[in-house]
């Protein structure tokens, strides 16, 4: 058995004691900065990139992978806390986490997000090792036409992040779509909304964006009465998931896992998209949909699974084929780079100590971060008992620091500001922030992929249907689109009805 | 002294005497932390070079030299924080090929990139190899420029984006065919580089550091490589020149810069610091495995610099003016 | 029988209708295209058509069906916070980090209504301690501490 064979190569190299030990500093950092907010993965690997010089490459590529997967996991820990997420696919996570842990149970959603995590992570590695070449070769097979119809489908199902009006959910996404067109286009290089102002050329920040309309936002709601948030935040109970939760949850789990592990290996969204993917099944097959956006478990473990997995599978087209599929694996073969071994192709054969280390550290490293996150869930809990008027301003701190740590842009920091006060103003009339977030980072991907389509195909609009995968995905959108207007629209007969 | 220097500086900031700041400042240059602004993201082939050549400018001046990623706008958001910056040699800027270019890409740049900077010396120019799809039926570059000039805009040639090294490449080798293809531009070489693999797109042209590993893998086709000379990790690959294509040549050159107004001693010790770089055996080794070499010796001066950096810029002007292509 | 009847869709479909004007406007300088060779103009101008349409149905939506008022703004939370953000990103630079963080955390305690001056103090040095030592010390974050105008560089 050649598999065995690898494996067994794969972690005797892992297993070396220097190596466990770089895979354990990455999963730490990792979680760290996954747990601070704004501080995201693509920052800190940048800065512990002069670092890996000194190191043996698969040492320096363990210890970069821990910090990617280890900050996937810590994400999720800020969003349900304090409803601050640091990154798009943990927007999914705030949505049900945090409504969760104003009742409560912030125990039991931190438990969910760990365990959902570690699964799908173990799983997705499995593939990972079976399945790699294969899988990347049907990533190619995804050109412009299929891209755009996959980016279809994930704003028709974003529909279902809000739990309100079905309109105003839309219009949301429509705004979030137009806020992520800012920048210059990178067909022509014409500014598009850009006010004139240079900073604006590259676009609005996300990270800017998401802490300003969910955590700032959230602040100055918080502020409006304390005297219950605090009574609300006193009310901890039991840390663990109980026997009902437990079996909730293992449904939304192993199907986050399947669909976060394929989507994964796709380049650009993919993991991102699966999250809110995943947090759109549940919700449609949920018997208690209503629950969804208050505190449905199954909203919380789904999306932490799907966005593990696909944080694991992401590594495929990077390991096999030498093409980053976002700019963290970007990063990661810059330092393959500097420690002199040119990604592509050849890599799985000409390293294969390289290619099967880094794979079976990654099954290391999810145990650890198991290890490691349970039993921090006493102490998050504990935090949220920290009074409120002593915690926020900490809060403030934390996102003014995360926010002009990613492009050290005072502009982005006054962005966050905006974002702040148009967040809460949106609240305050019942406009849900998630799809907008949505939005945002599928406008430029979903013009950027119509029109390279268009290009290709010479103006051809055929190629959308033509194309088998391409039509089979905007068949699903328009079943999509079915179901998410089909009760929407009994609601508002029944509601126009009873008046 | 510490707060002697303080008050120095703080008077400084109030604008009363910047002289004496920057005399100050000289008497035992470096006295601190050298920040290296990279306006590119990290991670990518400008932000290797630069951190290759600051670790090892460091230890010569003794002083810490620090890449800091001001990246946005096509490099010109670092360049122009640089050109803003006290002239007194403790903000570098490390750049390539899109400084000259962004002469004639923006019609509205905040600075002068030919007068508002000291050059201080050329570091590296990696070339740049045009390759394709497995499934593109030219055998030679010969047959490629006769499929292009048949079957013109039915060729797709991917860039990464407006004012990137391979939109730069590609605008040079259609004004050099006479035959222009179909441009599709991506955000960066990354997800150019899986069409291509993919077969959504036929052509493209990129440094050697991102199709080395493609090319040797099979997953791609070469047709020539956009040097004078050939290089070495690719010896059986023609260069363009070879195949006909007269005067074409394209290497993403990199260069490091200090504000204007930088006192000469400052830019000397910065350029002896660099030349020690490129000649250490641990850079040449690195920049090998990047598939480039540090520039020859004569080619290092901040003379030499400066007057490749206005050369450049008129040898680019040209050919973006004629492609009709902007930036802002 | 008041006309407006649910304010909070009436003040929200006007919301997206004033942010479509202003969108649609910004797209008036970019070239259009054709369906097939789209030109930067066109697929923003199609979205903030699409926006004022919606934003037109949530408004009349609002004159439809009853509602309620948005009610209990914290004006002076959203003021109070707004301004110590604002500040971190105008001090950064010139005063540095630590002492911008230092004028934020504090001011924006100020936003609680359970303000006190020794807590404040508290949080404010207890954040900057934790923010140097996890920031500067241990993740390496290129942040000056000390802006120019405090004698630093």
């Amino acid at each position: 058995m050649e598999l065995i064979d690898n494996l067994a190569l794969g972690f005797s190299v892992a297993l070396s004691l220097q190596n466990v030990l770089y895979c354990f500093v990455g999963v730490l950092l990792g979680t760290l900065i996954g747990v601070l907010p704004g501080l995201g993965p693509i920052a800190t690997i940048a800065m512990l990139l002069p670092i890996t010089f000194g190191l043996p490459p698969v040492s320096a590529l363990i210890m970069l992978s821990g910090i990617y997967y280890g900050a996937q996991y810590g994400g999720s820990t800020t969003a349900i806390l304090i409803n601050l997420p640091g990154e798009s696919s943990s927007v999914v996570t705030a949505i049900d986490g945090h409504q969760m842990a104003r009742k409560g149970r912030a125990g039991a959603a931190l438990a969910t997000a760990a365990l959902g995590s570690f699964f799908a992570g173990t799983v997705a590695t499995f593939l990972l090792a079976v399945f790699a070449p294969p899988l990347a070769e049907l990533a190619l097979q995804f050109g412009p036409p299929e891209y755009f119809s996959l980016m279809v489908l994930g704003l028709i199902a974003s529909v279902t992040l809000a739990s309100g009006s079905v309109v105003k959910a839309i219009a949301m996404i429509v705004l979030g779509l137009l806020l992520g067109l800012s920048g210059q286009d990178i067909y022509t290089g014409a500014p598009r909304f850009t006010f004139d102002l240079p900073e604006l050329s590259d676009g609005f920040d996300f990270v800017a964006l998401a802490m300003g309309m969910f955590g700032i936002s959230e602040i100055i709601r918080n502020l409006e009465d304390e005297h219950q948030r605090s009574l609300v935040a006193a009310k901890v109970k039991s840390l663990m998931l109980t026997r009902e939760e437990f079996k909730r949850i293992i449904g939304p789990v192993l199907r986050g896992t399947a669909l976060g592990s394929f989507l994964g290996i796709l380049p650009g969204g993919g993991a991102m998209l699966s999250s809110f993917a995943s947090y759109s099944i549940e919700k449609k097959i949920s018997k208690t949909p209503r629950e969804f956006g208050r505190g449905a478990i199954e909203g919380v473990a789904g999306p932490e699974s799907a966005n593990n997995a696909g944080a694991q599978t992401s590594f495929i087209p990077m390991l096999t084929l030498g093409i980053p599929s976002n700019p963290v694996m970007a990063l990661m073969i810059g330092a393959l780079i500097i420690q002199g071994i040119t990604p592509g192709p050849n890599v799985v054969t000409e390293k294969p100590d390289l290619f099967w280390g880094v794979i079976a550290s990654m099954w290391i490293g999810n145990f650890m971060l198991v290890l490691l996150n349970l039993p921090l869930i006493g102490l998050w809990v504990r935090l949220l008992t920290v009074p409120y008027h002593v915690m926020f301003p900490a809060i403030i701190a934390f996102c003014c620091i995360g926010v002009y740590s990613v492009n050290n842009n005072t502009f982005d920091v006054y962005s966050m500001a905006l974002f702040g006060v148009l967040g809460y103003a949106l609240v305050k009339l019942d406009c849900e922030p998630a799809p907008l977030l949505l939005g945002f980072v599928i406008g430029p991907m979903l013009e950027e992929y119509l029109r390279r389509a268009m290009l290709i195909s010479r103006g051809d609009p055929m190629v959308f249907v033509t194309r088998p995968i391409s039509a089979v995905l905007l068949g699903l959108a328009v079943a999509a689109l079915v179901v998410v207007l089909l009760p929407s629209v009994q609601k508002t007969r029944e509601e126009a009805f009873k008046e | 002294m510490r707060i002697l220097s303080a008050a120095l500086a703080f008077a400084a900031a109030l604008g009363l005497s910047t002289g004496t700041a920057t005399v100050a400042g000289a008497q035992a240059y470096p006295s601190r932390p050298i920040t290296m602004v990279v306006p590119f993201a990290a991670g990518g082939p400008t932000d290797t070079v630069a951190r290759l050549v600051a670790e090892s400018m460091s230890k010569s001046l003794g002083q810490q030299v620090i890449v800091e990623n001001v990246g946005g706008a096509g490099g010109t958001r670092g360049a122009g924080q640089v050109a803003k910056a006290a002239p007194d040699g403790y903000t570098l800027l490390l750049h390539h090929i899109g400084h000259a270019t962004a002469a004639s890409l923006y019609r509205k740049l905040p600075y002068n990139p030919a007068t508002d900077f000291e050059a201080v010396g050329l570091v590296t120019a990696v070339p740049m190899t045009l390759i394709a799809k497995t499934g593109f039926a030219p055998k030679t570059m010969g047959e490629v420029v006769e499929f292009v000039k048949v079957n013109k805009d039915k060729v797709t040639y991917g860039n990464a984006g407006v004012g990137s090294a391979s939109h730069l490449c590609g605008m040079l080798l259609m004004s050099s065919m006479g035959a222009q293809m179909t441009t599709v531009p991506y955000q960066g070489t990354g997800p150019a580089m899986n069409d291509l693999v993919g077969g959504q797109i036929d052509l493209m042209c990129d440094q050697t550091t991102n199709t080395t590993g493609q090319i040797k893998g099979g997953k791609v086709k070469v047709y020539g490589v956009t040097t004078k000379d050939r290089v070495k990790s690719l010896p059986d690959v023609p260069t363009m020149q070879e195949s006909g294509l007269k005067d074409f040549e394209v290497a993403v050159w990199h260069g490091v810069y200090v504000p204007k107004g930088t006192p000469k001693d400052i830019v000397d010790k910065l350029n002896a610091a660099l030349n020690t770089a490129l000649d250490d055996p641990k850079v040449i080794a690195r920049f090998a495995d990047l598939g480039t070499e540090p520039e020859p010796k004569d080619r290092r001066s901040p003379a030499f610099h400066k007057d490749f950096v206005i050369a450049e810029i008129a040898k680019w002007k040209p050919v973006i003016q004629s492609a009709g292509v902007y930036a802002d | 029988m008041q006309i407006i009847r649910n304010p909070k869709d009436v003040l929200s479909g006007i919301l997206f209708i004033v942010l479509a004007l202003l969108f649609a406007w910004q797209t008036q300088e970019l070239p259009m295209g054709t369906a097939v060779r789209m030109g930067p103009g066109y697929f923003p101008l199609l979205l903030a058509i699409l926006l004022g349409g919606l934003g037109l149905v949530v408004l009349v939506n609002g004159l439809r069906f009853p509602g309620e008022m948005p009610s209990g703004i914290a004006w002076r939370a959203l003021g109070i916070i707004t301004l110590a953000v604002v500040f971190f990103g105008f001090a950064v630079r010139p005063l540095g980090f630590l002492p911008a963080l230092a004028a934020s955390v504090f001011v924006s305690a100020l936003a609680s209504r359970k303000f006190h001056v020794v807590t404040a103090l508290a949080i404010t040095a207890v954040m900057v301690v934790f923010a140097w030592a996890v920031f500067i010390k241990g993740l390496g974050l290129p942040l000056p501490l000390l802006g120019p105008w405090l004698g630093g560089y």
